[in-house]
């Protein structure tokens, strides 16, 4: 009967929205296999985290508080789930489809020598095989495939794909032993933070993007995060912005940058340039605010607003602000 | 230093992607074909750290490519790369991302490497999977998303992007790093480069000469396409033309609140 295991991205106790989606999927995809739902922690504040997670339907969590995941890159955590998959036997392994996500998932396929269904948005059962649903080449198509010639299978997640729900009847949270004989030299000197970013990109349910049309810099940190704040979102950015050095690189969406797919996405002086749209195309509703009327963006956004997008902007961030405190 | 860099041919971002029904495979064939532009990031740091590092360090490309593909590769060694290996073989047509980790690693033991450079991700395949497998195919240190090299004697020392910031890492050589786009922005090939590219070493390997007939190819891989569709069609929406920006705003406003989406 394969398992299903979920690598529990965290850092310190917090974790971000996508475990508790991979932890709710994993149990629907456990039951469709048969099998169980396991989860895997790691580091420093596992503990505490696994005792959020339990309100999760989860059946096994994994927990190892070991110093060598916050001490060192990747490869232990690496370690830990290779291990538990082998243990198990048969089984599927979800990772978020993130920066770090994409690495450890990766790295597990390769010991397991396994194939990765990348940037998965849905799952489902047929004849007798687990398919997985990604959008692909830009969201120009969206492809169904399967694993074959491997026990195992690794799937990264798109977050904001599925939904959270907790419920179950309590996971039994449970000690996993350190891989023996490994010994690690990648080390993590130091963490830097920059944008201080309380919800990521890929999992804002909502994301004010800006573009060259804000004229500068200072829009992004103004007027913009003002409004993300309002909607409990984040703001991200073009490639042209973020090359322009007005935002770091990690908040560029698009084609060399992330792929999101929130609920509203709100472009501002964002022209909709296919390197974007890549990135982005996918979201639920899309609004864009250009002084252009002729912009591409308007080819596939829900509503085309042409008008001063720094001037919008701050507008609806005061409508935004009221509607909360009303 | 020996530097090896891993280059994919993918068509041109603003080319219309297609999958033919037949093979289940992208179509190469019939547009422009470009270098992966996540790749092209990874050469410019290669070639910035040769700049650093001096005359004993080079920069090969190593490619798993289609046959319409030389000029891709020629444009590399156009932007200073000193010599290109390619993996050229019908066999490895529909090789997943597993299996492309694989033939890579086949070569790069073959060619010899202290370090190895990857873009994070394909343009068309966008998996993301290949630096990783790679590492571990290789058996070295694997350091993804790296965003800046600030040493790379005796051992790195590099800027690892996370979701609010980075951090700095350090570890051995041999190793492999995937970089993300804030290394720099890759340089364009001078005319000196494009007259110098045409002579430049172009070996080609064959999938038997590697020995991975056992992991390229279709019936080899690890995962298996059943069926593509386009998405349902994104329609042009409204265009709002309103008298002023608080009038905008209530339009956008209105909209969402109708929607539930404030």
């Amino acid at each position: 009967m394969p398992d299903v295991i979920i690598f529990v991205e965290q850092r310190a106790g917090h974790t971000r929205k996508v475990t508790f989606e991979l932890a709710s999927e994993a149990h629907k995809v456990a039951g469709m296999l048969g099998g169980k739902a396991h989860a895997v922690v790691l580091g420093a504040g596992a503990q505490t985290l696994a005792d959020q997670l339990k309100s999760y339907p989860l059946d096994v969590i994994h927990v190892n508080e070991d110093g060598d995941v916050d001490a060192y890159l990747a490869e232990p955590e690496v370690d830990y789930l290779e291990a538990l998959a082998r243990e198990l036997g048969p089984s599927i392994i979800m990772v978020p489809n993130t920066l770090h996500g994409r690495d450890i998932g990766s790295r597990v396929a390769a010991r397991l020598k396994t194939g990765i269904a990348a940037d998965v948005t849905d799952l489902s059962f047929e004849d007798g095989r687990l398919v997985c649903t990604a959008p692909k080449l830009g969201g120009a198509y969206i492809t169904k495939s399967a694993f074959k010639n491997s026990d195992y299978g690794v799937i990264t997640v798109r977050p904001n794909a599925f939904s959270a729900e907790a419920g179950g009847s309590g996971a039994t949270v449970q000690p996993i032993a350190k891989p023996a004989g490994k010994t690690y030299v990648v080390k993590i000197e130091s963490h830097v933070e920059e944008a201080a970013a309380e919800i990521g990109l890929e999992e804002a349910a909502v994301i004010v993007s800006g573009g060259r049309g804000l004229g500068s810099a200072e829009p992004f940190e103004g007027v913009l995060k003002p409004l993300a704040k309002a909607f409990g979102g984040a703001v991200g950015a073009t490639r042209a912005v973020a090359d322009a050095g007005w935002v770091p690189y990690s908040m560029q969406i698009g084609q060399t940058g992330k792929t999101v797919s929130p609920r509203l996405y709100l472009a501002f002086g964002i022209s909709g340039a296919i390197q974007h749209k890549v990135g982005m195309s996918t979201s639920g509703t899309i609004i864009a605010v250009n002084t252009d009327s002729g912009a591409p963006i308007g080819e596939f956004a829900d509503m085309l607003v042409v008008a001063n997008a720094n001037e919008v902007a701050k507008e609806l961030t005061k409508l935004v602000e009221a509607n909360r405190s009303a | 230093m020996k530097i090896a860099v891993t280059v994919k041919v993918v068509p041109d971002t603003a080319a219309e992607k297609k999958i033919d029904p037949a093979t289940k495979r992208l179509v190469r064939t019939g547009m422009n074909l470009v270098m992966n532009p996540y790749d092209e990031y990874a050469l410019e740091a290669a070639l910035r750290l040769k700049e650093q590092l001096g005359a004993d360090t080079t920069v090969t490309v190593v490619s798993m490519y289609p046959d319409n593909g030389k000029e891709t590769i020629r444009r590399a060694l156009a932007m200073g790369a000193d010599d290109a290996y390619l993996i050229s073989d019908d066999a490895l047509g529909g090789t997943d991302a597993w299996g492309t980790a694989v033939v890579l690693g086949a070569a790069l033991r073959k060619i010899g490497f202290d370090l190895v450079l990857c873009g994070g991700l394909s343009d068309d395949g966008t998996t993301g999977a290949v630096p990783g497998a790679l590492a571990e195919d290789l058996g070295v240190p694997g350091i993804a998303n790296v965003r800046h090299i600030e040493s790379a004697q005796d051992g790195l020392k590099v800027q690892c992007e996370t979701d609010n910031g980075y951090q700095v890492v350090n570890g051995p050589l041999p190793a492999l790093i995937s970089v993300t786009m804030a290394v720099g922005e890759p340089r364009y090939p001078s005319l000196k480069g494009i007259m110098g590219a045409k002579k430049k070493p172009l070996t080609t390997f064959t999938a038997a000469e590697l020995g991975v007939a056992d992991a390229g190819g279709e019936a080899n891989g690890k995962t298996e396409l059943l069926s593509f569709a386009p998405p349902a069609a994104r329609g042009k929406g409204q265009v709002v033309t309103p008298d002023d920006a608080a009038g905008g705003a209530r339009v956008i406003f209105d909209y969402l609140k109708e929607r539930k989406l404030v």
